[in-house]
């Protein structure tokens, strides 16, 4: 999708609140939106979503698009699996298709329990996990969340930095706003600020506050003579041993991608070995204490063993802080 | 479509918004119509009161969705679209009832004109009260639409301009509702029936004029 020399202001002769914003989303990339407080960041969410149409300027190209809002009051006289199921239906699913999705997102961000329950019964947390099965139940090939992960619990939050890193694996371009700057900083594609009305964007910089985040090291061995395959999850850095074995360095939220990658890749890759990468602390921060998951041995996916326990994601984001210095290539 | 038009409805439905216009409605039966009455009068009478009903509808339904709900649905499906299913399905609830309205009011009163001395012929007397209710519906539903979300949004604003401007569409000189009633209560003088056909076409014209101005603003914002 792309925006071109887009403004959006209020009323007829209202002050703009954004002007001339050029803005191009990579398909399959995960683009964060900073800026202060009303700034216009959630004007930009919404042209963006395709909720307002820009005063100005052009929208060109725009995919299947789903939204997740900051807070989603429930006085909807739906229950929970009712109300995904319509939505489901408006995001043009098959009945049984989205009765199924719907399920399966409910049950994996644990609200399972809540699927018969009213929507205006629900818990803010349980009402923000519909909000959240809701976008992602479409599989849209637009992803935009407005401050989508306030509100949830953490293993809820967790689950859903795993399914934006999903979606990106599937091709679909994610747009979100956060205020945690940590929020998925080490798979960033791309950083935009919004200063003054305008966009603003960064590249080779995390949001201000952010440190990478963890990371992980997998050592695969292709075929004799390989090259390690394009276009790999995460844009790992990776070096070439002398034994052909090839060290490649990921996002720890981009692990599972990454080694699908290399497994699925023909002629498909083995896998030797894969462990938390020991954070590279530069020389003026060494005085930091050493970040826990670096002696957390070698563990399958880089979490902290206390993260979760069945095993069934691999997004990974550990609270521990490292002071890996990355650099964005986009 | 189908699938906005369902959320829509199913959220009135379930909501029980529904209740108040509906009742504003047979309570306006229940007073102005007695059985026995000659049926032009009756049926014009019944059409004329669904005019403020529907507006009342049109603007319960573009406004009983909390606005991050809304997001939501204009994300998935265009705004354009999510208030254009909102304005049908008012407008689709206010025929049932206008359906039903006739059929109660031609039963229960009298095929004969005013002084009870011609015969009507009753099934074209239906027919006539079903295209004036239509008339007075679209019309109904083109003032709910200018007069509530987002043309007007505020809420007392929005509610005093409703009743306003259906009360005008009901008794302006000109207006479409208040030549299709009048057209119903002059025929019953002499007992000759005639549909109101221009009014038809004139007021659908109205109501889908109104309604896109309606859905493009609200797909400017939202």
């Amino acid at each position: 999708m792309k925006l071109r020399n887009v403004g959006r202001r209020y009323g007829r002769g209202g002050p703009w609140v954004l002007r001339g914003v050029d803005l191009e989303l990579p398909a399959g990339g995960l683009v964060r939106i900073d800026g202060a407080n009303g700034t216009g960041k959630s004007t930009l969410l919404r042209v963006l979503a395709g909720i307002d149409r820009p005063t100005e300027g052009q929208v060109a190209d725009r995919p299947r698009t789903a939204f997740v809002p900051e807070r989603f009051p429930a006085a909807l006289p739906f229950t929970a699996s009712d109300y995904l199921v319509r939505l489901g239906r408006i995001h043009g699913l098959r009945g049984t298709v989205a009765r199924e999705r719907a399920a399966g997102w409910l049950e994996r961000f644990g609200a399972e329990a809540h699927d018969r329950t009213p929507m205006d019964e629900l818990s803010k947390g349980t009402s923000q996990k519909v909000a959240v099965a809701q976008a992602l139940l479409a599989e849209p090939e637009l992803l935009v969340l407005d401050e989508a992960w306030t509100g949830l619990d953490v293993p809820a939050r967790t689950e859903l930095d795993l399914a934006v890193a999903e979606r990106i694996e599937a091709g679909g371009t994610v747009v979100f706003v956060d205020h945690d700057p940590r929020r998925l900083a080490g798979a960033l594609d791309e950083l935009y600020t919004v200063v003054d009305g305008g966009l603003v964007r960064r590249t080779g910089a995390l949001p201000d506050g952010a440190e990478a985040g963890p990371e992980t090291r997998i050592v695969a061995v292709g075929p004799p003579g390989a090259e390690p395959p394009d276009g790999l999850p995460g844009v790992p850095a990776y070096e070439t041993g002398p034994d052909g074995r090839l060290t490649l360095t990921a996002p720890a939220e981009r692990s599972d991608a990454l080694l699908r990658a290399l497994l699925t890749a023909r002629p498909p890759w083995h896998i030797e070995e894969v462990r938390a990468a020991l954070p590279v602390v530069p020389a003026a921060r060494a005085v930091l204490p050493e970040p826990a998951q670096g002696s957390a041995g070698p563990r399958a996916d880089g979490r902290s063993p206390d993260d979760r326990s069945d095993g069934s994601d691999g997004s990974g984001r550990s609270a521990s802080p490292t002071t890996t210095t990355r650099h964005l290539t986009s | 479509m189908t699938a906005l038009l369902g959320y829509q409805s199913a959220m009135l439905l379930r909501s029980q918004r529904w209740l108040p216009p509906v009742l504003m409605y047979g309570i306006f039966l229940v007073v102005g119509v007695q059985a026995g009455q000659p049926v032009l009068d009756a049926l014009g009478y019944a059409a004329a009161a669904l005019l403020p009903v529907t507006a009342w509808l049109v603007r319960i339904c573009v406004t009983q969705e909390p606005a991050a709900a809304r997001a939501v649905v204009a994300a998935a499906s265009g705004s354009y679209r999510a208030h254009l299913a909102a304005l049908l399905t008012a407008t689709l609830f206010a025929c049932g009832l206008g359906v039903l309205g006739t059929v109660v009011v031609s039963m229960v009163s009298r095929p004969v004109n005013a002084d009870y001395t011609v015969r009507v012929p009753p099934l074209s007397a239906g027919t006539a009260g079903l295209v004036a209710a239509v008339v007075c519906l679209l019309l109904g539903a083109a003032a709910g639409a200018l007069c509530s979300r987002p043309l007007v949004n505020a809420r007392g604003r929005g509610i005093a301009a409703n009743a306003v401007v259906a009360l005008l569409a009901l008794v302006a000189v000109g207006s479409p509702a208040r030549s299709a009633v009048s057209g119903l209560v002059r025929g019953s003088l002499t007992g000759t029936v005639g549909i109101p056909g221009t009014q038809l076409v004139l007021s659908a014209l109205v109501a889908a004029g109104a309604g896109a101005l309606a859905c493009a603003v609200a797909a400017r914002r939202g």
